[in-house]
């Protein structure tokens, strides 16, 4: 039999009791254990052995529960599916903080009521259709097509990494998180759905178009749901419902009609056509300012060679998904 | 080395500097760069909201110009690269392919997906590589702090576009490195830069700017560099509106890509553009010793 290998991990553990403490610290703990070996295990080595001052949260320790959602040398993600070797390997060292974007309460632990306040505003379950509605005890069935239209969401545990993640929920109040917004996917392409479209009006205003497509939730997710990619879902189905009716929406089909005519991106147009003019008139300092180091910006530029192909382009696919 | 040139479309309106500093360092490096005035613009994630087949279709038409060329594309803009990337990934998809080169046969073009993408800073650091790029130096920027500032369609998400890494990348710091600068590690380096919101809800989009500036300052940088003109507009040409919504000066000077490549390499700063930035850059070039002439 051969002897298993270890490594030694040196894991520094963000330590905070508002009630003894006047500030937060990093307390180093020092251990000796197999590659393979999860922070949580880690982890829970130390609170059991060595500390049973260390407070945090977790349950089933196998992926399934979603309780134990930390940042990891600077990644939010679940402690107990991060083996400690690769960690070290690349790092030297293991740095665990709580979550971010929620507000500490000891230790790895948070407060995660803003995360399911900002998820429970958008009502994230089946609503009935009044004019269809279901006998009591009755099943429904969906074909797999339909149920395919979910795409991963339904993996979704909740651990709020993606929350943890998100420029958009650190910088905005009123961004409702992408697992928010990719369980409401989930409900507006529930056939069984009889709110669709109040869920794809009432989304839009400081929610669908406030995300910044920057994929980092998709990273997070421990589950690939992919968080990002249903939000972008969620905003075509936004717009084939109401058109640009928001700074975001008409922004995206001013860019779109901006390419159809010249190829090219003409930008002062595209701000024309996303600003109202009176937001037009307030930006006008500030343009003419840009302007003088950048004279471009007032000039529209030529349609690139060729322009007839992706104006037929446009006529063949974008006709062709309007219908 | 010859490739299909893909300036994007702020390279060739109000980030003209990136296209000019580009063209410089591609001069001095011996990278031939085929034009092609037939290029559209990749979409910028935007068309892709409202009609992802569209999109996808628009860059297979880009593609397939480069490809019938028989040439790689060079892109200068994180997010120019993203969308031709993940057009290349999603043509592999049966169904989107046969609707794409459906309409693609109508325009008579042909897209076979032989034609891979690559970024300025990948080109610099693979297939130029960190060493030999150091040996050309003239102009060691040495004593210059920066933070490099990837965008966030260079890595994410990183099962398409293959990155070096979604979060912990380092290209663009052994680049750095290579120049004789010192590179700056932070947080922020992998963050959004505010841009995509920007015309949604500009308060929100200045302050996520604010936060990754405010970052790189706190480590101690003394200037970002971005391979991404739209980080730019956002890091650059907004900044006096960020300092206005954070309440104080930043003052921190925002290089192009081949900007910093080209100041290392000997170029003037006019060369490179540099006087058409918002944010001056004097403070920085004054540690490499030398000083940009005002516009």
């Amino acid at each position: 039999m051969t002897a298993t290998e270890t490594v030694r991990a040196d894991l520094d553990i963000y330590r905070f009791d508002p009630e003894r403490d006047r500030a937060p610290r990093y307390q180093r703990y020092t251990l000796d254990l197999a590659p393979h070996t999860p922070v949580l295990t880690a982890l829970l080595k130390i609170r059991n052995e060595v500390d049973p001052s260390l407070s945090l949260r977790y349950s089933c320790r196998s992926a399934i529960c979603g309780s134990c959602a930390m940042v990891i040398n600077s990644k939010s993600r679940l402690a107990c599916r991060t083996p400690i070797g690769p960690e070290i390997a690349a790092h030297g060292r293991i740095v665990v903080d709580p979550m971010r974007n929620q507000p500490i309460l000891r230790d790895l632990v948070v407060d995660m009521a803003p995360f399911w306040g900002r998820y429970r505003k958008l009502e994230p379950h089946l609503i009935e259709d009044p004019s269809k509605p279901m006998p009591v005890g009755a099943t429904t069935s969906m074909t797999p097509e339909e149920v395919a239209r979910f795409k991963e969401t339904p993996r979704c545990i909740a651990c709020g990494a993606c929350y943890s993640a998100c420029p958009a929920v650190e910088h905005d109040p009123e961004f409702p998180g992408p697992m928010a917004l990719a369980k409401l996917y989930r409900f507006v392409v529930d056939p069984r759905d009889g709110a669709t479209k109040q869920r794809l009006v009432q989304i839009q205003p400081n929610g669908l178009w406030l995300c910044l497509r920057c994929h980092l939730c998709t990273e997070a997710c421990p589950k690939d749901v992919r968080p990002s990619e249903r939000i972008i879902d969620l905003k075509e189905l936004a717009i084939a419902e109401q058109g640009g009716t928001e700074h975001g929406s008409r922004h995206v089909l001013g860019f779109k009609r901006n390419i159809e005519d010249r190829g090219v991106l003409n930008e002062l147009k595209l701000v024309r056509d996303t600003y109202s003019p009176f937001e037009m008139l307030a930006q006008i300092p500030y343009g003419l300012k840009l302007a003088r180091k950048k004279p471009e910006t007032l000039k529209s530029p030529k349609a690139i060679e060729g322009q007839s192909e992706v104006k037929k382009l446009y006529e063949i696919l974008d006709r062709e998904e309007g219908e | 080395m010859k490739l299909a040139y893909y300036p994007g479309c702020v390279a060739q309106e109000s980030g003209k500097e990136l296209d000019k500093a580009t063209r410089w360092v591609c001069r001095k490096l011996g990278i031939e760069l085929a034009e092609f005035p037939t290029f559209s613009c990749c979409g910028s994630g935007f068309i892709d909201e409202a009609n992802p087949v569209l999109n996808t279709a628009l860059n297979a038409r880009n593609l397939a110009i480069a490809e019938k060329a028989g040439l790689d594309i060079l892109t200068i803009c994180s997010t120019c690269t993203g969308m031709l990337k993940l057009a290349n990934v999603r043509l592999k998809d049966p169904a989107v392919r046969t609707k794409v080169d459906g309409a693609l046969a109508q325009i008579g073009v042909q897209y076979q997906g032989k034609t891979q993408v690559t970024h300025l800073l990948d080109v610099l650091v693979t297939r130029i590589g960190a060493e030999a790029l150091a040996k050309r130096v003239t102009r060691p920027l040495k004593g210059l702090n920066v933070g490099a500032f990837y965008g966030c369609h260079l890595l994410r998400p990183q099962d398409e576009l293959a990155s070096e890494s979604a979060e912990e990348p380092h290209q663009f710091e052994d680049l750095i490195a290579a120049l004789g600068a010192t590179p700056v590690l932070y947080r922020g380096r992998v963050m959004c830069c505010g841009f995509p919101i920007l015309f949604v809800k500009e308060a929100t989009a200045n302050r996520i700017a604010a936060a990754q500036i405010e970052d790189a300052k706190a480590h101690g940088a003394h200037a970002m560099a971005t391979p991404c003109p739209l980080c730019h507009i956002s890091l650059d040409s907004f900044q006096p509106k960020v300092e206005k919504s954070v309440g104080h000066k930043l003052d921190m000077p925002i290089f192009h890509l081949p900007q910093i490549v080209g100041l290392a390499l000997g170029a003037t700063p006019e060369e490179l553009g540099l006087p058409r930035h918002l944010v001056s850059t004097d403070a920085a070039l004054a540690r490499i010793g030398t000083v940009a002439v005002p516009a």
